[in-house]
């Protein structure tokens, strides 16, 4: 199986970060189809974040890529918290979710080196390891009864959303989302954060699968041609 | 690539593969069209970056999702498992079909005395003894000495523990399934980091139950099944 590239992560503004067999990191540059709206990005998503925070993670992570352990350990307690949230809501039981950021900060540890600081928001790349690890684990298992409570569901009312203001990218996916139809805008929050597959979210919801299918490509089309067109 | 689905064979309109990305980063699609997906991405650089686009447009919806403290015993977890250094690379990896069972046929009645031996010595009866162990050995290795011990513990807990095991050739991670009797496809318990780990199992697997590991790329198997060569085999067996 040499020569087997696996997806392994994100490389920001410059697409998925692959680590090819030989190691090298291989960043897909020039192939995209549809040019995103470039632009710095202003920070992480989080309000309370801040860009001193985003340049902390990136120096951290510059300093793990070294083996510098007490460097992780310091990135485990400034990430930890948001990333076992984002992974015990997908999985719903506490010990699988600490699988999945177990797993992902092992990547994290191991391949460091690969994650372009000068290009990255190393906070998304955290967040996209653990979310698909997650997901991973959750699909290949049948789902179970939590073993214990779990954080109440997303409060989805009055606006989830109103969470979102903070960076830019998170303003701009604010506005575009309140500019679909409730029901799409509330399925595609659920989708992403419970991680729920298009027959989990038909489920969910009530619907038929083709038309939870065809209501989410909808919603992704309308929020990648409001998110071109920027504000 | 005849495994894709429709929405990946050639031809697909450029629109269609870019809401694919945008399904593949929202986590809808099921496992068999998440890891198609992925194995695509790996050649198609237009894909993967419209599927990096995607993730960085929709990462601020985990604003939503208010952090949670993790287990306390996380952070140990995973001390332990950097705790091993990455192995030097060489130890070339064979194609080796996982779904022929003869390859670790061999070792199993080995596995059987060692586990038997284990159990004896090791553990004593009481309502934390293990329920079930298994030796993990080399398939079709001469020597005798297993890789990794596994034991399954009554609280649905397996703990799988390097015993002897050889270095992971740069480039690759170590990834642990388990086999029921009479299944014919192996599910993922995860990736195994080469000290060992615990894991929490669904239920007790059953007795006869293979576990298996495999060498496969960074971040795991891109199917949902071993694609690597099984390095280490062996069956759970009553203690």
């Amino acid at each position: 199986m040499d020569g087997v590239i696996a997806l392994t992560g994100w490389s920001p503004g410059a697409g998925v970060l692959f680590l090819a067999a030989n190691g090298t990191a291989y960043p897909p540059a020039g192939g995209r189809r549809r040019q995103p709206v470039e632009r710095p990005y202003p920070g992480p998503g989080r309000p309370d974040m801040t860009d001193t925070a985003a340049a902390d993670l990136a120096e951290l992570l510059h300093l793990v890529a070294g083996a510098d352990r007490a460097a992780f350990r310091r990135l485990y307690e400034a990430q930890v918290a948001r990333l076992y949230g984002v992974a015990l809501r997908i999985t719903r039981q506490p010990a699988l979710a600490a699988d999945a950021v177990h797993d992902a900060l092992l990547q994290v540890w191991n391949h460091a080196a690969r994650f372009d600081v000068a290009r990255g928001n190393a906070q998304t790349w955290l967040l996209t390891l653990v979310r698909y690890r997650a997901l991973d684990i959750v699909r290949r298992r049948a789902r179970e009864a939590p073993e214990q409570a779990i954080p109440e569901p997303i409060d989805e009312s009055p606006d989830p959303l109103q969470r979102l203001a903070g960076s830019r990218d998170a303003m701009a996916l604010h506005r575009c989302l309140e500019q679909l139809q409730e029901d799409r805008r509330r399925l595609v929050t659920l989708a992403f954060v419970e991680g729920l597959s298009h027959s989990e979210a038909a489920d969910r919801v009530g619907l038929p699968l083709g038309t939870v299918k065809s209501a989410i490509r909808r919603s992704l089309r309308s929020l990648r041609t409001c998110l071109e067109s920027g504000p | 690539m005849s495994d894709l689905p429709p929405d990946l064979s050639p031809g697909t309109e450029p629109d269609d593969a870019d809401l694919l990305a945008g399904e593949y980063a929202l986590g809808t699609l099921d496992v068999a069209t998440m890891a198609s997906v992925r194995r695509r991405a790996a050649t198609d650089p237009a894909l993967a970056a419209a599927i990096a686009v995607w993730e960085r447009r929709l990462a601020p919806l985990a604003d939503a999702v208010p952090p949670v403290a993790p287990p306390p015993g996380l952070w140990r977890r995973l001390e332990q498992s950097i705790a091993v250094p990455p192995a030097p690379a060489n130890n070339p990896a064979q194609p080796s079909p996982w779904r022929s069972v003869r390859v670790w046929q061999g070792t199993t009645a080995t596995a059987l005395a060692l586990a038997a031996t284990f159990a004896a010595v090791a553990f004593l009866p009481g309502p934390r003894a293990p329920m079930q162990f298994a030796a993990l050995c080399t398939p079709g290795a001469a020597a005798a000495a297993p890789g990794y011990m596994a034991k399954a513990m009554p609280d649905g807990t397996l703990v799988v523990a390097a015993v002897a095991a050889g270095p992971v050739p740069a480039g690759r991670e170590m990834e642990l399934w388990m086999l029921p009797p009479g299944a014919n496809r192996p599910a993922s318990l995860g990736m195994l980091p080469a000290a060992g780990r615990r894991i929490t199992v669904a239920s007790m697997p059953a007795n006869g139950t293979q576990l298996l590991i495999s060498l496969e790329p960074l971040g795991g198997s891109p199917s949902g099944a071993p694609t690597g060569p099984v390095v280490y085999a062996g069956m759970l067996v009553a203690a």
